[in-house]
């Protein structure tokens, strides 16, 4: 998963029938259903909108309802291995988050279903003069559902402001592991950190009879810009940030200790903590810094091998980009 | 003499001084928040060097969290709605045990000296299993029923905190007694500009601390020699 080309900021834009605006971008004239699920955001235009529901049916998991607008778009699913999983891969027709951007992806596993979500490449932010640029997704995981969330690193380039906002509502019985990995672009100076600032919001809810608790809020925030984010107590020296959540209810601090040990191994200063229990469910929160994407997409890997071999009886992943 | 303004301000300077004296027993002494595992490492060793990680300290957990929390109380925002929020952003184990462990104890001690029905209700809903019962919003119940406007209780809770931490890294790294007070001469600088930027943060901005440090915390867990419970 490690792309250097991606890091030194190389734009691709994916092959594809539809012509690209006048900011690179694929603008596709025919969704694949009708209407959106949810309304339009009001306070930002969107630039893209995906929407995706996946269901079970005859044991494999499928889309029951499929959505897109504008610059995000899905491969055609597919399945990497015979446990039912249905694997998309996210495209950005556009290569990139800009300006005043705003992305919004409505995802939901239904009741038993299984679903990975990855990207194509990584997701690329570059200057964002005076604004910033956004990405809104809701996931919502049904009763004993598996959703396993895997992108490509986020890269911020320089001047380059951006929000990511992540509301996620589980039941108890859901399984959820989400892996991400956030670094620096290379600016024209060789410095690390040249970006304005980053925020990463993650909330998560537990879903009992209707009512829902927070198990998790999860909120970076760096602001490299006119701050020292490089030293103790904020960066550490390093500059690429990982993280893996994983909600499920076999989560415990047996766990917690087994997955500490398997990050001892890489070139990273990484932390493990539980959350306090919520519903019978309870979260496991890894944070890691290092300088290289491709040693923390290692340790993460590592993590979620050992996860899908226990607790789904799958192979580790292989993901084989598009 | 008639019972004036000026008598009413004076009882809860009082009070508040009671509530910030690191003597207050709620178990202050035995949490470093993350900076033991810093020793461990050889990164805090010093008074210059505790002094960064303090700054570092104030300018991030004691400004998106427990500041905010208390800012957060003051306007009225449900005392069971922040507690589950700052249960669910303590990402780390022991910071969360300890916010919890401390709080109790305040709550216990502030029903006992500073009644107060917001505080009974608080109480409450930690007896009930209704909400967990954090330091900082025991804190601001108590300083609010007692009529302690939010920047006094804001840098008279912030200066606590650091008051502790810097007594108990004097004992842990060791520094000397006038390092400890050099310190917390200059944290004051901190600790005022913490307080002001408080009222400037947004809900969006509560529990952004910064990965070293949380990181930090949570090795603590796992440290083998440590003299903190955090």
């Amino acid at each position: 998963m490690s792309t250097t080309a991606a890091e030194a900021g190389l734009v691709t834009i994916s092959p594809g029938p539809a012509a690209a605006d006048d900011r690179g971008r694929v603008r596709f004239a025919v969704p694949a259903t009708p209407r959106p699920l949810s309304p339009a955001s009001a306070d930002r235009p969107e630039i893209g909108r995906l929407e995706l529901r996946v269901a079970v049916r005859d044991q494999r998991s499928v889309a029951a309802h499929q959505y897109h607008q504008g610059a995000l778009r899905v491969l055609r699913p597919h399945y990497l291995d015979d446990s039912g999983q249905v694997c998309y891969v996210l495209v950005n027709p556009g290569g990139a988050y800009l300006g005043a951007d705003l992305f919004v992806l409505d995802v939901e596993v239904g009741d038993g279903a299984k679903l990975l979500l990855t990207t194509q490449s990584a997701t690329k932010v570059y200057r964002t003069p005076g604004s910033f640029a956004e990405q809104r997704m809701r996931l919502r995981l049904g009763e004993g559902s598996q959703l396993e969330l895997a992108p490509d690193q986020l890269i911020a380039y320089r001047e380059a402001s951006y929000r990511q906002n992540t509301h996620i509502t589980v039941r108890p019985s859901s399984s959820l592991v989400m892996a991400e990995v956030v670094t620096p672009g290379w600016s024209p100076d060789g410095e690390s950190f040249r970006y304005e600032k980053l925020r990463l919001r993650t909330e998560i809810h537990v879903e009992v009879a209707g009512q829902t608790q927070l198990l998790a809020l999860d909120n970076v925030l760096i602001r490299p810009s006119g701050n020292d984010v490089t030293g103790m107590g904020f960066m550490e020296g390093f500059s690429h940030l990982g993280s893996l959540i994983v909600v499920d209810a076999r989560v415990d601090q047996a766990l917690a200790d087994e997955l500490h040990h398997v990050t001892a191994a890489h070139d990273a200063y990484t932390g493990v903590s539980l959350t306090a229990p919520v519903a019978g469910t309870a979260g496991l929160v890894l944070r890691s810094l290092s300088n290289s994407t491709g040693e923390l997409n290692r340790l993460l890997g590592a993590c979620t091998t050992l996860l899908r071999d226990r607790w789904y009886g799958q192979a580790p992943l292989n993901l084989r980009k598009y | 003499m008639p019972n004036t303004a000026t008598d009413s301000g004076m009882s809860y300077q009082l009070a508040l001084q009671q509530l910030t004296d690191s003597a207050l027993p709620t178990g202050a002494f035995a949490h470093s928040l993350g900076f033991e595992t810093y020793i461990e490492r050889g990164l805090v060793h010093d008074e210059e060097s505790f002094g960064v990680w303090l700054a570092a300290f104030i300018g991030q957990q004691l400004t998106f969290s427990d500041g905010l929390a208390i800012r957060f109380l003051y306007e009225g925002v449900p005392v069971p709605d922040l507690d589950s929020l700052l249960t669910a952003q303590l990402l780390p184990r022991q910071l969360r045990e300890a916010s919890v462990k401390m709080g109790s104890r305040l709550l216990e001690i502030g029903s006992e000296v500073f009644p107060s029905p917001a505080l009974d209700e608080y109480r409450d809903l930690v007896a009930t299993g209704r909400a967990a019962g954090h330091q900082p919003l025991a804190f601001a119940a108590v300083a609010r029923s007692l009529g302690v406007p939010l920047p006094e209780a804001l840098a008279a809770y912030l200066f606590a905190a650091v008051t502790s931490l810097t007594q108990n890294a004097v004992r842990a790294i060791p520094l000397g007694q006038n390092a400890g007070q050099r310190l917390l001469r200059k944290a004051s600088d901190g600790v005022a500009a913490a307080a002001e930027r408080i009222g400037h943060l947004t809900p969006d901005d509560f529990g952004a601390i910064s990965p070293g440090l949380e990181i930090s915390q949570m090795r603590h867990e796992r440290q083998r020699a440590r003299m903190f419970m955090s």
